[in-house]
């Protein structure tokens, strides 16, 4: 027999099958959920007990996609393909910007002596602990008084706290891993540092690159809070779009349900194409 | 081409000084080894000529040019690392060209030297390929060739072969002697095997906790090294040094009151001394029937060319080298004796040749 399992192995097996699937389960439910309550009618969105069977409908897509006619007055949802715009300016320009700043910030780093950058890394890192509701409401009144309440440079600028620290510590350790001889051999070779930067540690770094860019981009896609409060309705990003099928009378839970996927689909494709960047960017320093 | 002249170098990392007071002048197309233990500061040295490594104090100069503070990239040398250190997203071809290419090169002329370094190396059908397809000894050469691209003033290498096997380093080895006698350009050559630096130099300079032992040409540090730590670093196997004391005669070394080994001429004037005696083990005789000192054979390790074997006298261990086929075993007791010529003295204390 090809699978002659013992029984100890087996029951390994089928443990951390199960747990698998547990931790699948509590990933994927609410995804799910949300999925179905999407093609829901009204109806079956607020039946007790819940209906796991039911006629799917795309009337919710359609109406937060393009709108609905029959309720132009308190047309709500037919911006979502403009949030949805604001977000694409606002979550790339923010990921551009920092690589533009933490490419150089994190070579000095990863190179300079050890224990200043690891004091740098710690400073960088809190402002990740800080809350963003901490800081929101004295941006607020700066943003307002500086005319940058509303517009895409002040969104992209405040986007900078969730970027660019990513962006730097991720990139940082990638490049710590690059021999320092390389660069030596570089430098004997007649390289000035930015040829070094640009010749030789960018093209090796990548693949850091690549991850450092995509999980930032997915953190600034998914922020809710500089939304609310920074952008008005010129720069409204995707995440406040969802927030639009709360009305003064009621909740349009199906609408929302069709935003939010609509919102969550870069991220999860994202996911899927370059789960290899992901994985590597988000557990640097777990395995060497 | 050109000199390089170390003058009064030193180095310290912090508090702690690696390279103390080192002096040497090296002349247009000589090729120089390096040796010593680890962490003697060789590197350090050749990287203070690269300009990797700022100089505490003291100059070094290539050509007539003070180049303390002058960058890597103006100072005309090329290096060769021990890891190689490729830039792994280049293939072959960019990798030797990198260095030209930043120059503003002509693309013919960039072209052409690529391709008679590629041809010299035997990487011409290598040209297209990434670092990580190659062999270690392929990488090697692609780092040999980054240098010899460059036509510098100055080679520069860090143990270059010490990640190949043995066979391929010797191969590698007569390639760069064969390198130094067809361009030479003066050449700095950095390692730990001291039968690399006896086979490559023309001098040897052997380091030591950050100054130099002694530097000559190799044979005449073989011959007459100037102190008992040269005469046990150069050589292989190592010479033999035993501490005792001349006889009141001159006749003899004795180990203790109770050892002797005669020697092959008297030594009069040292009568009585103490001194600590140098013997190569291929001046060390053995023989089953002869006059000697009765030394028991403990290991015996027969290469083909040669037999080495490791005798006790007296408590001490001696190693000695030969060519002849002669019939020991482990645990067989056979005569000693000094080859005539063949002994060095140094002092106890100092461990200065005398
Ligand atoms: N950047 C540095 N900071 C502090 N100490 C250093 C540094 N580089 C080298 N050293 C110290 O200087 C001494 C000489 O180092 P070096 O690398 O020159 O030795 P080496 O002779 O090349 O040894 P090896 O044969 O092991 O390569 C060592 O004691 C080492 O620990
Ligand atoms: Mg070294």
């Amino acid at each position: 027999m090809a699978a002659s399992l013992t029984p100890r192995k087996a029951l390994n097996t089928a443990l951390l099958t199960l747990g698998y699937a547990l931790l699948g389960a509590f990933v994927l439910f609410p995804i799910y959920w949300i999925f179905t309550m999407s093609l829901k009618e009204f109806g079956d969105i607020i039946a007790y007990p819940p209906r796991f069977s039911f006629v799917p409908t795309f009337e919710n897509y359609r109406e937060v996609l393009f709108g609905n006619e029959a309720d132009q007055a308190g047309g709500v949802m037919p911006d979502l393909l403009r949030f949805l715009r604001n977000s694409v300016i606002i979550s790339s320009g923010a990921v551009l910007l920092s690589v533009i700043l933490g490419l150089p910030a994190a070579y000095a780093l990863a190179r300079g002596e050890a224990k200043r950058a690891n004091r740098a890394r710690f400073t960088i890192l809190s402002f990740r602990f800080a809350p963003e509701l901490a800081i929101i409401l004295p941006l607020y009144a700066f943003y307002t008084r500086t005319g940058l309440y509303d517009s895409y440079v002040g969104m992209i600028l405040v986007h900078q706290l969730i970027t660019l620290p990513l962006m730097i510590l991720i990139l940082m350790s990638f490049i710590r891993d690059i021999p320092i001889e390389i660069e030596e051999a570089a430098r004997i070779d007649g390289a000035g540092p930015l040829t070094i930067l640009l010749q030789i540690i960018v093209p090796i770094a990548k693949p850091g690159l690549a991850s450092a860019m995509i999980i930032a981009f997915i953190f600034s896609w998914n922020n809710l809070i500089f939304g609310l409060v920074l952008a008005g309705g010129e720069t409204r990003p995707i995440t406040m779009g969802i927030l639009q099928a709360m009305t003064f009378d009621q909740i349009k839970w199906g609408l929302m349900a069709a935003a939010a996927m609509v919102s969550a689909v870069p991220g999860m494709i994202a996911s899927i194409l370059f789960q290899r960047q992901i994985t590597r960017g988000l557990t640097l320093g777990a395995v060497k | 081409m050109a000199s390089v002249v170390i003058d009064n170098v030193r180095k310290a990392f912090g508090q702690v000084e690696v390279i103390k007071g080192v002096s040497l002048d090296i002349a247009e197309g000589e090729f120089v080894a390096l040796v010593g233990p680890s962490g003697c500061g060789k590197s350090t040295l050749l990287r203070m000529i690269a300009g990797l490594e700022a100089v505490s104090d003291g100059e070094i100069r290539i050509g007539d040019r003070v180049v303390n503070d002058i960058e890597p990239k103006d100072r005309d040398v090329a290096m060769v690392f021990q890891s190689y250190a490729l830039y792994p997203h280049m293939t072959v071809a960019e990798n030797l060209s990198f260095a030209l290419r930043l120059k503003k090169t002509a693309r013919d002329k960039v072209d052409s030297r690529v391709d008679h370094a590629a041809r010299m190396l035997g990487l011409a059908d290598l040209l297209q390929r990434l670092p990580r397809q190659l062999s270690g000894g392929q990488r090697q050469r692609v780092a040999m060739g980054r240098a010899l691209v460059r036509n510098p003033q100055v080679f520069l290498f860090d143990e270059p072969l010490s990640n190949l096997d043995a066979k391929l380093r010797v191969q590698m080895r007569a390639e760069i002697k064969k390198l130094h006698q067809s361009l030479k350009v003066t050449t700095v050559y950095v390692t730990h095997d001291q039968m690399e630096a006896m086979t490559l130099a023309d001098r040897v300079v052997v380091l030591q906790g950050g100054v130099i032992e002694q530097a000559g040409r190799p044979l005449d540090l073989y011959d007459r090294p100037a102190n008992a730590f040269v005469a046990g670093f150069i050589g292989s196997p190592a010479m033999n040094l035993l501490s005792g004391r001349i006889s009141a005669d001159g006749a003899d070394f004795e180990f203790s009151p109770q050892t002797k080994l005669s020697l092959p001429e008297p030594l009069r004037p040292f009568a009585g001394r103490p001194v600590t005696l140098g013997v190569r083990p291929e001046h060390l005789n053995v023989a089953k029937d002869a006059k000697g000192a009765p030394a028991k054979a403990l290991v015996i390790e027969p290469t083909g060319a040669e037999t080495h074997a490791v005798l006790d006298l007296g408590g001490r261990e001696l190693t000695t080298v030969f060519r002849e086929r002669i019939p020991i075993a482990p645990g067989e007791i056979v005569a000693m004796s000094i080859a005539p010529g063949a002994v060095h003295l140094f002092d106890p204390a100092s461990g200065q040749r005398i």
